[in-house]
């Protein structure tokens, strides 16, 4: 009995010995290391957390630009043609005018020509018919040397000149 | 083993003079090493934060495995690095020093004391009664003990008993039985003939030292796993 009384006793000092070490322990290991480790462990996961978090939004607002700009690109391409269809129109046209323009002008000036050359034409016959009337009044006065009047000449002439004519 | 311990009465209880100095000094170990470790602590981290963040993870993964309560997790992890880092040490502390005055062995492996790990081993049982008692109250968890049926509640009393002394004798079996052979090898076999077995028990002490340290280490983790799960046990419901 006295045995067991013993060894209960060496224990229990043991024992509460190392209760107070480990205690002393665990309150030193969590305020020196524990705390700003866990602290600093917490923190890290909520950055990391953060930062995917952000990096997804920036992927998605990333697209979405690079959607907006296809569109864009798109649009302008379509413009583009649009204003090269246009100009390609435009210049159909011009050419058109300018070509209609040149014919009218060309038919206007082909037309004043020809009434030039009529007219000219009529002019030169007209002097010549008096070129000749005064001529062969002339040689007439100068052949029978008696005196025919103007009139008669001229009669005489215009006989003449329409049998040129015919 | 002619060791005898250093024993002096204090204030009517008698100290074990071997085993306080060796967890004195293996508590002062273990918190200069994590002192030392968690000094400049960064959110990039550096290497020695590295190393204890990675024990810090290891610990925290078995209470996490073993315990379903969340509650439970967040206080109990402090305590299973605490311990795990506590009984690794104590555990490797007689491989590589023995340090004996006139028959009287000063510093060894407190844990190949049977009370040293029994009160580690007590520890992790009224942790386990405190838990369970916060979790369902004093009345539930007594009621806890009939559960799931009536009648296994001698056994479930009897679970508890044989919990602690299976959890506390497991350890300190595995660490008496390596200190006993490292004494036969280094003590007996070595002078009992010779130079010739000096050299001989060279090789040997030198395998068993790091086999013990394995069994150590892997004792270490035993035993804090094996709490973990007795307090799982014990805040979640059957």
């Amino acid at each position: 009995m006295q045995f067991m009384f013993a060894a209960l006793k060496l224990g229990i000092g043991d024992m509460i010995y190392y209760l107070v070490i480990f205690a002393i322990l665990l309150l030193a290991v969590k305020h020196f290391a524990w705390g700003p480790v866990t602290d600093m462990m917490e923190k890290r996961r909520k950055k990391i957390t953060d930062d995917i978090e952000q990096a997804e939004s920036n992927r998605k607002k990333a697209e979405i630009l690079a959607n907006q700009r296809e569109a864009e690109l798109k649009d302008s391409k379509q413009e583009a043609t649009q204003i090269l269809s246009t100009a390609k129109s435009n210049a159909e046209k011009t050419k058109q005018s300018i070509i209609n323009d040149a014919d009218s002008e060309a038919a206007a000036i082909r037309k004043k020509a020809n009434a030039d050359a009529v007219q000219a034409k009529k002019d030169a016959l007209n002097e010549a018919r008096d070129q000749v009337a005064d001529l062969s009044v002339a040689i007439a006065e100068k052949v029978i040397a008696k005196s025919l009047s103007a009139e008669d000449q001229k009669d005489l002439v215009d006989q003449f000149i329409k049998g040129l004519n015919d | 083993m002619s060791e005898k311990p250093v024993i002096v009465n204090f204030l009517g209880l008698n100290f074990n003079l071997t085993n306080c100095l060796g967890g004195t000094l293996m508590a002062i170990a273990v918190f200069a090493l994590v002192y030392y470790l968690s000094r400049r602590i960064t959110l990039k981290p550096n290497k020695k934060q590295n190393l204890l963040e990675y024990l810090i993870e290891f610990t925290n993964n078995i209470v996490k495995d073993n315990v379903e309560d969340e509650d439970a997790q967040k206080h109990l992890s402090l305590y299973a690095f605490t311990l795990f880092l506590f009984i690794f040490m104590m555990n490797q502390l007689g491989l590589f020093l023995e340090f004996t005055v006139n028959e009287h062995v000063l510093v060894k492996s407190p844990t190949a004391d049977p009370l040293i790990t029994m009160t580690m081993a007590m520890m992790t049982l009224l942790l386990s009664f405190n838990f369970g008692v916060r979790k369902f109250g004093f009345r539930g968890y007594m009621s806890n003990y009939a559960r799931p049926v009536g009648f296994l509640l001698p056994i479930n009393l009897i679970e508890e008993f044989t919990n602690f002394l299976t959890l506390s004798l497991r350890l300190y079996g595995n660490i008496y039985a390596g200190e006993v052979l490292l004494t036969l090898i280094g003590g007996r076999l070595a002078k009992s003939g010779g130079l010739w077995t000096i050299i001989a028990s060279a090789p040997l002490t030198l395998i068993w030292q790091g086999f013990s340290v394995f069994i150590g280490s892997i004792q270490a983790y035993v035993f804090v796993t094996l709490s973990m799960v007795y307090i799982g046990n014990k805040v979640t419901q059957e």
